[in-house]
């Protein structure tokens, strides 16, 4: 606690101090234009490393009642910044476990209620997610903040400068659909409650498929918005990042993604209803193997081509138009690299009982942060610290853990 | 030893001298600075990665080289925490999977059932009813129609079965009889909802019209359920499956984690249908009636699920018919003890 405070306190003197130290006679105010550098980005972990701190991090977890989880997840993050190496210095994780436990205890308390809330009656269930979701665009950018304000390179602080104003715009979009499909939801509650069903289910079921469809169509948008404010605000030093990528290439990747997904979950679906139709003409039996197995297969495709698809091509669209004043990002990830290593770690997932759970982390995340190359104009050792680095509540971070978001990356 | 010290302001690596003394550790740049040991965040030992140590003031110590920084440490007499040493031992991580499959174990087979005890103890009545009535309107709205059976047959029903649980010593359990149209697929079928309420299909009734004892041993199996609160354990046990199985591999494929709940599940259900059998059987019992007509009620089933094969159903989704085989159960209702 008080640690932090000190930090805070350090990082808050005016940016004149640590002129003064050096003795450095030229304020940094005339940036100087270098040529283009590569900042190598490598990824040092090890497999067999990260599942003896993962299997030990379980048994910990399991045995406190996951009161260690916040412990664990620190000492994962460190291991992972700790082996990410930018131009030959490795990311530092600056996060305190206990502040993060204490953002652990007020996130199990909420989303404890949630699910108690969701179980009791569907009206109480939708007034909590209700409260979710006007919560949830703040949650999402304090868990931003604090993961970057808790990560640092060559003493630097990184900073998430988004407003929260930006956050709940970003998230407009696709709040509208959601917005009405709670709405169609608490009118058919309220109408069972009053059992009045002159208002069949028919219009719930309207109300829903319009809402749905609304939320298909703008769901690119939405995310759009969504990249556009995360990838502008991500900050080291005097450096602010921003994407300047349009909304339509984000509708271009969404048709493309439909496409391959209905190539991959159809073609073989075709394929496997004609091999039926021929081996077990007229045995209706063969019908009930068929449609699970087919249900099944299209699943699998699912998870390991479209997925990998979308992560590969959306990883790839999103940081090589990511760029601040002096650095440029570039990601050339494969759709194809990242098809064969899902798929291999899916089997051996399955083979293992989830113990190879660690190596595929580790593997994944090589081939994904490997993929991206940085490039530098700038004279970094005369980076200084930005005006102000904020250190955020933990309770953001957990909330991130808790709705499955991360960094894109 | 000498390392790279960045001071948190400035991105510029200034060569550092460090060295522990007097609980302290020296940091020797332009100039000296001391931070006691317990202030400082030193980094743990691992095989791969650069080595960080977070100080106090913000400053950052960097040391690319990581063996010549646990040389150092070891030198220096700084100990590795308990858990790092246990991460850093093969054997360790053995016992720890051990271990951990083994906690996995005994949670199916242990923990989740007498977690399930502790709720079952401490939810109001109240709540189980609610959640219950809750079901039953969703059922209702989704796949129920009012019964079509004689208001005569439902009230005689209603009567013999209200007798036989009395009869039987459990006229404590508190119970509703509702009776409902469902659709074709549902079949001959009943079940039970927390807090009580057991379903009765028409199919059912019709199905053994002739055999009005044996929808009474069905109701007394669904009886059981009610008894044994079995909903409920249900839905206990298979949240901490699930949460178990979601720790592990939830965040990687939904349909890998959903593989051990549903064999978990499967588990826990088939051991409900036998403690509800041995519920039916001893009402049927206690109320003057044969167990062995529930043998009827099973041996009709396995002729209908022959029948449907033919037509390219695989099985009766009925919930009575569901875990345990027909056989085994028609044999345990047909037993003399």
């Amino acid at each position: 606690m008080s640690d932090t405070q000190a930090v805070l306190a350090e990082t808050a003197t005016p940016q004149a101090a640590p002129a003064a130290i050096f003795g450095d006679s030229h304020a940094p105010t005339v940036p100087m234009q270098l040529e283009p550098r590569e900042l190598k980005i490598q990824f040092t972990g090890s497999g067999s490393e990260y599942f003896r701190i993962w299997i030990v991090n379980l048994l910990l977890i399991v045995v406190t009642l996951g009161l260690y989880l916040p412990f664990a997840k620190a000492r994962r993050l460190r291991y992972l910044w700790s082996n990410t190496v930018v131009d030959g210095q490795a990311l530092s994780f600056h996060g305190n476990a206990w502040k993060m436990f204490r953002g652990f205890v007020l996130l199990l308390l909420l989303s404890g209620s949630y699910a108690v809330a969701s179980r009791l009656s569907v009206t109480a269930g939708i007034f909590a997610f209700t409260v979710m979701c006007a919560l949830w665009p703040s949650l999402w950018r304090a868990s931003l903040q604090f993961r970057m304000a808790n990560t640092g390179w060559r003493g630097l602080r990184f900073a998430f400068t988004g407003d929260v104003a930006g956050a709940y715009k970003a998230w407009l979009p696709i709040y509208i659909p959601l917005v009405v499909m709670v709405a169609a939801q608490l009118l058919l509650a309220d109408a069972q409650l009053r059992k009045d069903f002159s208002a069949p289910v028919q219009v719930y079921a309207v109300l829903m498929g319009v809402s749905l469809l609304t939320l298909m169509v703008l769901t690119p948008w939405g995310l759009a918005r969504i990249k556009r404010y995360q990838h502008g605000g991500y900050a080291l030093a005097d450096q602010q990042t921003r994407m300047d990528l349009g909304t339509g290439r984000f509708y271009g990747l969404g048709f493309k993604t439909l496409g391959v997904g209905l190539l991959a979950i159809l073609a073989p679906a075709f394929a496997l209803g004609v091999l039926a139709a021929v081996l077990f003409a007229g045995n209706k039996m063969a019908l009930t193997v068929a449609v699970p197995v087919g249900v099944l297969v299209g699943y699998l495709m699912g998870f390991a081509v479209v997925g990998p698809y979308w992560t590969a091509r959306l990883q790839n669209m999103v940081w090589s138009h990511t760029a601040s004043q002096d650095l440029r990002f570039d990601s050339q990830l494969k759709m194809r690299s990242l098809l064969g290593l899902t798929v291999v770690n899916f089997l051996l997932m399955a083979l293992t009982l989830g113990l190879y759970r660690p190596f595929a982390v580790i593997a994944t995340t090589r081939l994904r942060l490997e993929a991206v190359s940085l490039s530098s104009e700038a004279d970094i050792d005369r980076w200084l610290a930005g005006a102000a680095a904020q250190y955020q509540d933990a309770a953001g971070d957990a909330a991130g853990d808790f709705f499955g978001i991360d960094m894109g990356l | 030893m000498t390392l790279d010290c960045f001071d948190g302001r400035s991105a510029q690596a200034q060569p550092a001298q460090i060295w522990l003394q007097d609980g302290a550790l020296h940091v020797l740049t332009t100039q000296l600075q001391r931070h006691p040991v317990r202030a400082v965040h030193w980094p743990e030992r691992q095989r791969h990665g650069q080595r960080q140590v977070l100080l106090p003031d913000g400053a950052v110590l960097s040391c690319t080289d990581s063996a010549r920084w646990d040389a150092w440490a070891r030198d220096s007499g700084l100990r590795d925490s308990l858990t790092v040493r246990w991460m850093q031992s093969w054997r360790g991580a053995g016992v720890a999977a051990l271990l951990m499959l083994a906690f996995a174990f005994s949670l199916w087979r242990w923990g989740a059932p007498a977690a399930a005890d502790v709720v079952v103890r401490w939810v109001p009545p109240a709540l189980e009813r609610s959640i219950g009535e809750n079901a039953l309107s969703q059922v209702d709205e989704l796949w129920l129609q009012p019964s079509k059976l004689k208001a005569e047959q439902q009230q005689r029903l209603q009567e013999r079965f209200a007798a036989l649980v009395t009869a039987s010593g459990q006229g404590a359990t508190s119970y509703r009889l509702h009776f409902r149209a469902g659709p074709k697929a549902m079949g001959p079928n009943a079940f039970a909802l927390p807090g009580g309420d057991i379903v009765l299909t028409d199919a059912l009734v019709e199905f053994l019209s002739d055999q009005e004892d044996a929808v009474l041993g069905v109701l007394a199996h669904e009886l059981g359920h009610v008894k044994h609160q079995h909903g409920l354990r249900l839905l206990v046990k298979s949240s901490l499956v699930g949460a178990m199985a979601g720790l592990m591999l939830g965040d990687f494929s939904s349909l890998l984690a959903g593989v051990p709940a549903v064999l978990a599940n499967a588990g826990y259900s088939r051991e409900a249908e036998r403690e509800a059998d041995r519920c039916a059987r001893d009402t049927l019992r206690a109320g003057g009636l044969s167990p062995t007509v529930m043998a009827v009620f099973f041996e009709r089933l396995q002729g209908l699920r022959k029948g449907k094969e033919g037509e390219g159903r695989f099985s009766v989704p009925s919930a009575i018919a569901s875990h345990p085989d027909d056989e085994e159960r028609r044999r345990f209702f047909s037993s003399p003890n």
